[in-house]
């Protein structure tokens, strides 16, 4: 049988004693005469402790009685004894010391109740009486004198009387009155040392016990705040369920919407929606007809719009289109509305006329046409083209001029409206040009152009130009059938038309010339060549004319040089220029040589008869006549280029005077220059300490002060200046090398891609440049650790909030190895809420800190 | 690796040398992709030509000193766009892409679009002779007639910088691809490097006695190949600023291949050099152009086995085996690239453009701890000079001096004002390595109340 704490509860003082106070086991009948001869004495003893040092001596006779035998008398009666010796053999212990102790610990309950029973029924006497005996037992036990501490009186008592006892008393009495000294309390500052102490100590330990939480988030790279959240965002649906009508509108529309009445009409109503479907023959048959002559109706009109576009007739599409726009215009006029949707329609075309050209000879159609010769063509389509270009003209004019057109000629003079009239002049000028084109090309019996050597001159040209162009065009037939070279046809055929163009407004336009002629002038400057960069590239009408304007303009006024050159080209637009071609065909080098009567056509390249596999890229002098708006001073220089080009093989080599002469004076000592500068450089950036000088004047007013010299200390600073120069001299990186200069200069812009100071978690510097040498970036890593290696501090989702950290009772066994990366629960673990809810706040806010 | 780049081997190496290799035997061993690549191009009229490849090595632009400029795509050898300036063309040079490119012309540079339409027109960089695009930074660099070198950002338009070299007219201008420092050759034979944000010279190096005709730069940024009037070609290792190899000869134009082959021409001769470890290059390829042609640049054609060259009469490429990376990653460079995947890599080149600052020699120097402005001693090192200091005050000998003035207590007084006098030095070295002024400092500092209202403020208890 355990024993158990409790049981002593009653009886504190006894129980060690007992313990203690095994003695050997002596026969009853022994005993009893002891008891007989130091009843009082054994009773004594076990309430009074401080005759303990006299009652050891006396162990066995005194104390070793087991209790029972002792408080027989009255305190245990047969039954009770009989339940002891009862109790120990029923309890089957081996020795007798135990059964002997268990007096003591029956009172447990359920071992009593146990026993009750037995005793009830071994005994058949009533279950109250034995209980009833029990429960009086412990109110006996307390019942003993003395037991307070033992005071001095009480060991004055026992030698009252014995000689001395006066003495003693007297002196005990004399102690007694003495007050008592109550030690002063601590001083404020060591009582409130003390208590900070304290203090402290327990915020320690309440903090302490946060580490492990928040230590290993302080240490993770990244903080995760995204565990499943629920947003709140529902469903239109889910919102719509919820839907409670609050005021009184929406009360009120409930009431209406969810009323029997109306639930039941809709009832009804849809039931007679479905009684709809029975439907009449007779509406059937109505409605198929209906359908039927509107299918007809549709296709009639179909057949007859087939058959409109079928008609050739320009005259009957004339009309049909004069009708549309007569119908428009008379709509427009009335409404202001429909001008505006015209008018944005107008610009919309103007837009895309301007972004796709597309009535600027692209087409397949005008290529082709421009291909065969327009003078090959007839009338109509000539006519046509002419249209077409008139039309780009007209939508890729300058909004102003249009609104221009309908002021007064006057106006146009003015050198405000310069651009303005510029395209008015260009329009009316390409419209005559059309025009003439439109007639049969005639040469011109007046002016400067009726001159025979004019005459001739433009003979000349034009047989010319369409000499090469059929020349280029068989030329590009045999030998680049493959190159389709779109460009270069464009260009030529573009020439071919300007090359008709030229000389059909100056016949027509003499007077208008005369008048513009500043302003060619003006427009002929470099400045507006810069702005104009649709006239630097474009190789259109307008720009050609102006030239061609301006040749005439010129021509007018006195035949200058420039006027010369100009018509030099147009003579003979090209040297004759001869050239090799080399190529790697098969084992040796073949020498083709070309020479082709015109610059124009001196398309060259490799021919087909050179099996090589390479492409050949075409240089295009031509390009020249392509672009004959580069201004006038420049053209002039570019075809004396030309001119040399054509004369003399130019020699790459050859440099040229002064650069001859550089370079034979360039390797003069150059060491010796670059020791000089590396000094120069060396100075700048270390400089040389100053040499120590007094004030003049100062420290000079006796000899003796001059015959000492300078102070020392001032010699003494010099000579440190100058080690100390010689030291970060040696220190340099190119103090070593001879020939080579590192500047030391410290870039301050440098200094903002350094780091400051060395990154948290790392040590060493080493260890973390070591570190940073690992490539983050998607050129060196796969996706997928990209983004791992670039992702933030604290990742989080847009609209979460993050809870306070909670405290966790966290395994200090656990092993710390996995990463807790998900600090907020949300739902937080129950036992933790409970260990510490209050403690959360105040400590959370220490770590926020 | 896909793909694995080799180089022409000899069977014996004694009695075979791959330099006398000449095309046309190269030409019938190659498959017919590669046979496809090499050509020469004849333009007689339009003087000498000078060349530049996009980054990708798809695309190359021509231009002709006599203002021919053309842009092909080399991949299925298109013409796109061929035009004429009608003014001398110095240089040319791709910016981040084909769709817009450099030309250096007789007054200013222009830069043009891929249909050749003019876009800008850059005179503040004057008459420019030399052009590079530093493709991280965006910085389209050139060097003027007058030696300035000017740096433009081609996205914002600004100009970065603009520095006065001083060292008077160059043509010689490359970038190193390692870490986008520019270098300079000279005529007195210096090479200098240059960074935007820097007035003076990185480094100034005097590598030839003549002056400076051609530099290149390796792609590991390590290596430097000049060539000067002298009659060398020295390359140098620009860790060491040492010569690593010497060779006699002259040339015009020095480029380095992806893998590392060196090529260069002299007259009308175009040699390439190999590494054959230990940076020993050894003569490896030799190719003649017809007499009389001179050349005037090389450049090797990233990822392909192909060396473009201009020459006074035209263009030729040839197939140089093992000069081209043979992989290439298409987030770097990709010569096969979409339209789409052009567009959506300069959106990209854009985001990740490199501030101008970043341009350093050493650009592994970015993000790495600042080192301690000025060397400041350590605590202990002041402690251990003081005692030395202090010993030595103790070991002053005095005079003997009369009139009790040579008393021991007296003595013992002076040698202790001695040391005091020592250390007084050390003691106030150490408050400031400390780096905290006086606390009576601090405060002094802030009381700085305007003179006028320093009579209202409260005077401080003392």
């Amino acid at each position: 049988m355990p024993k158990k704490p409790a049981m002593r509860r009653g009886k504190p003082d006894r129980g060690p004693d007992k313990k203690r106070r095994h003695g050997p086991r002596l026969p009853r009948a022994m005993r009893q005469a002891l008891d007989a001869m130091g009843n009082g004495t054994s009773r004594g003893s076990d309430d009074e402790e401080v005759s303990d040092a006299g009652a050891e001596d006396l162990y066995e006779y005194e104390e070793g009685v087991p209790e029972e035998e002792a408080r027989k008398n009255g305190r245990y009666d047969d039954v009770a004894k009989y339940e002891y010796e009862f109790d120990s053999d029923a309890s089957g212990a081996d020795d007798n010391v135990t059964s002997e102790e268990e007096e003591d610990e029956n009172d447990d309950g359920e071992d009593e109740e146990k026993q009750i029973r037995i005793l009830e029924e071994t005994t058949g006497m009533p279950k109250e009486a034995f209980s009833a005996k029990k429960r009086k037992q412990p109110l006996e036990l307390p019942s003993q004198p003395g037991d307070g501490p033992v005071t001095i009186h009480d060991l004055l008592d026992n030698i009252q009387g014995k000689p001395g006892y006066s003495k003693v008393r007297k002196r005990l009495q004399q102690q007694e009155k003495k007050t008592m000294v109550v030690a002063a309390p601590l001083p404020k500052v060591e009582r409130e040392k003390l208590e900070r102490a304290v203090t402290y100590k327990e915020a320690n330990k309440e903090l302490t016990k946060w580490e492990r939480i928040v230590k290993p988030n302080r240490e993770a790279s990244t903080l995760f705040f995204e565990n499943d959240v629920n947003l709140g965002v529902n469903t239109i649906a889910a919102i719509a369920n919820k839907f409670e009508p609050r005021n009184r509108f929406e009360k009120r529309m409930n009431e209406i919407t969810q009323s029997n009445e109306i639930m039941e009409a809709h009832r009804y109503d849809g039931a007679k929606i479905l009684e709809l479907n029975k439907i009449d023959v007779e509406d059937v048959r109505e409605r198929q007809n209906r359908l039927a002559k509107m299918r007809s109706l549709l296709f009639r009109h179909e057949m007859k719009a087939k058959r409109v576009k079928k008609i050739k007739s320009r005259t009957y599409h004339r009309m049909l289109k004069k009708d549309k726009l007569k119908a428009a215009s008379a709509d427009f006029e009335a409404d202001p509305e429909a001008a505006k949707d015209y008018a944005m329609k107008q610009e919309l075309k103007r837009a895309e006329e301007r972004m796709t050209l597309k009535h600027k000879n692209t087409s397949k159609w005008a290529k082709r046409i421009l291909k065969r010769g327009l003078s090959v063509q007839d009338e109509g389509t000539r006519a046509a083209i002419a249209a077409q270009l008139q039309q780009n003209a007209l939508l890729t004019r300058k909004m102003n001029s249009m609104k221009d057109d309908s002021s007064s000629e006057e106006s146009s003079d003015d050198d405000e409206d310069e651009n303005d009239s510029e395209a008015k002049i260009l329009n009316r000028g390409k419209e005559r040009i059309l025009k003439v084109l439109e007639e049969d090309k005639e040469i011109p019996n007046s002016g400067v152009f009726s001159l025979p050597f004019m005459e001739r001159a433009m003979k000349k040209q034009q047989e010319a130009a369409y000499e090469e162009a059929r020349q280029a065009v068989e030329e590009y037939d045999d030998s680049l059938r493959k190159l389709e070279d779109d460009s270069t046809e464009r260009n030529e055929d573009s020439i071919k038309v300007t090359g008709k163009r030229t000389f059909g407004p100056a016949k027509n336009l003499p007077k208008d010339v005369n008048k513009k002629q500043k302003l060619e002038e003006s427009e002929n400057s470099d400045s507006e060549y810069d702005s104009d960069p649709a006239q630097h590239f474009g190789n259109n009408e307008a720009t050609t004319k102006k030239d061609v304007q301006l040749g005439t303009a010129l021509l007018d006024d006195e035949q200058n040089g420039l006027h010369k050159s100009f018509d030099d080209i147009m003579k003979n637009p090209g040297p004759k220029t001869t050239f090799e071609v080399g190529m790697l065909a098969g084992d040796s080098w073949k020498t083709v040589k070309s020479s082709k009567g015109n610059g124009n056509s001196s398309v060259s390249g490799i021919t087909n008869k050179s099996k090589l596999l390479a492409p050949t890229v075409v240089p295009n002098p031509k390009q020249r006549d392509n672009n004959p708006d580069s201004d006038s001073d420049s053209d002039e220089e570019m075809v004396e280029g030309f001119l040399t080009i054509s004369d003399t093989k130019e020699n790459y080599e050859l440099p040229s005077q002064a650069e001859l002469i550089r370079q034979a004076f360039a390797g003069d000592d150059v060491e010796a220059e670059f020791e000089k500068d590396k000094m120069e450089v060396l100075n700048e950036e270390n400089p040389e300490p100053e040499k120590p000088a007094l004030v003049p004047g100062w420290g000079q007013w006796t000899d003796i002060q001059q015959k000492k010299g300078l102070p020392s200390w001032m010699i003494k600073e010099h000579d440190v200046a100058k080690r100390n120069r010689e030291e970060a001299l040696k220190r340099r990186k190119d103090s070593k090398l001879k020939h080579v200069i590192i500047s030391e200069h410290v870039d301050k812009k440098v200094e903002k891609y350094l780091a400051r100071n060395l990154p948290f978690p790392f040590t060493s510097k080493d260890v973390y440049e070591q570190s940073i040498r690992m490539p983050i970036g998607p050129d060196f890593n796969p996706a997928i650790s990209v983004s791992a290696l670039n992702r933030p501090a604290i990742v989080k989702k847009p609209g979460v909030v993050i809870k306070p950290i909670q405290y966790e009772e966290v395994n200090p066994h656990q092993k710390p190895d996995e990463p807790k990366r998900v600090i907020q629960r949300a739902i937080p673990h129950p036992n933790a809420k409970k260990v510490s809810a209050k403690q959360s706040k105040g400590a959370t806010s220490h770590k926020r800190k | 690796m896909p793909t694995e780049g080799g180089f022409l081997e000899p069977e014996d190496e004694d009695l075979e040398k791959t330099y006398r290799v000449q095309q046309e035997s190269i030409l019938k061993e190659v498959d017919l992709l590669s046979s496809r690549k090499p050509f020469d191009m004849i333009l007689p009229v339009l003087g000498p030509y000078t060349i530049d490849y996009t980054s990708n090595g798809r695309y190359m632009l021509v231009g002709g000193r006599k203002g021919h400029l053309a842009m092909m795509d080399m991949l299925n050898l298109d013409l796109i766009k061929e035009f004429q300036v009608r003014e001398t063309v110095r240089d040319v040079a791709f910016l981040h892409n084909e769709q817009l490119y450099a030309v250096a012309q007789k007054k200013y540079p222009y830069i043009y679009n891929r249909h050749g339409t003019e876009i800008h027109c850059l005179k503040e960089h004057g008459k420019a002779l030399k052009l590079q695009f530093l493709t991280k930074q965006f910085l389209l660099t050139s060097i003027n007639s007058f030696g300035q070198l000017h740096y433009q950002d081609v996205s914002t338009g600004e100009m970065i910088a603009n520095y006065k070299t001083g060292l008077g007219r160059t043509d010689v201008m490359r970038v190193n691809p390692y870490n986008a420092v520019i270098g300079l050759g000279h005529e007195r034979g210096q090479v200098t490097m240059w960074k935007p944000t820097s007035v003076k010279p990185l480094v100034t190096m005097l590598c030839h006695n003549g002056s400076v005709t051609a530099v290149a730069f390796d792609r590991s940024g390590h290596l430097m190949a000049t060539a000067g009037l002298d009659k060398k070609i020295n390359i140098w290792d620009l860790r060491k600023y040492e010569v690593l190899n010497s060779y006699p000869t002259w040339a015009q134009s020095l480029d380095f291949s992806q893998k590392g082959l060196l090529a260069w021409s002299n007259g009308s001769e175009v040699e390439i050099y190999r590494d054959l470890g230990g940076h020993n290059y050894r003569l490896y390829m030799k190719h003649r152009m017809m007499k009389g042609y001179q050349v005037g640049k090389v450049l090797f054609r990233p990822y392909e086995d192909i060396l473009g060259i201009g020459h006074s009469t035209g263009l030729s490429s040839i197939l140089v085996p093992g000069s081209g990376e043979p992989n290439f990653d298409t987030f770097v460079d990709n010569p096969m690239e979409t339209t789409k995947q052009k567009r959506e890599k300069e959106v990209h080149a854009l985001l990740d453009k490199l501030p101008p600052d970043t341009i350093m020699l050493n650009p592994n120097l970015i993000a790495t701890v600042r080192a301690p402005k000025n060397k400041e001693k350590t605590k202990k090192e002041i402690e251990e000079e003081m005692e030395e200091a202090v010993e030595s005050a103790k070991n002053i000998e005095r005079k003997k001096k009369t009139k009790g003035r040579s008393k021991p207590s007296k003595r013992a007084k002076k040698k202790e004002e001695d040391v005091l006098r020592a250390k007084r030095p050390y003691l106030e070295q150490s408050k400031e390595v400390d780096g905290r002024p006086d606390k009576k400092q601090r405060i002094g500092e802030e009381v700085e109340l305007p003179k006028a209202l320093q009579r209202f403020a409260k005077k401080p208890q003392s």
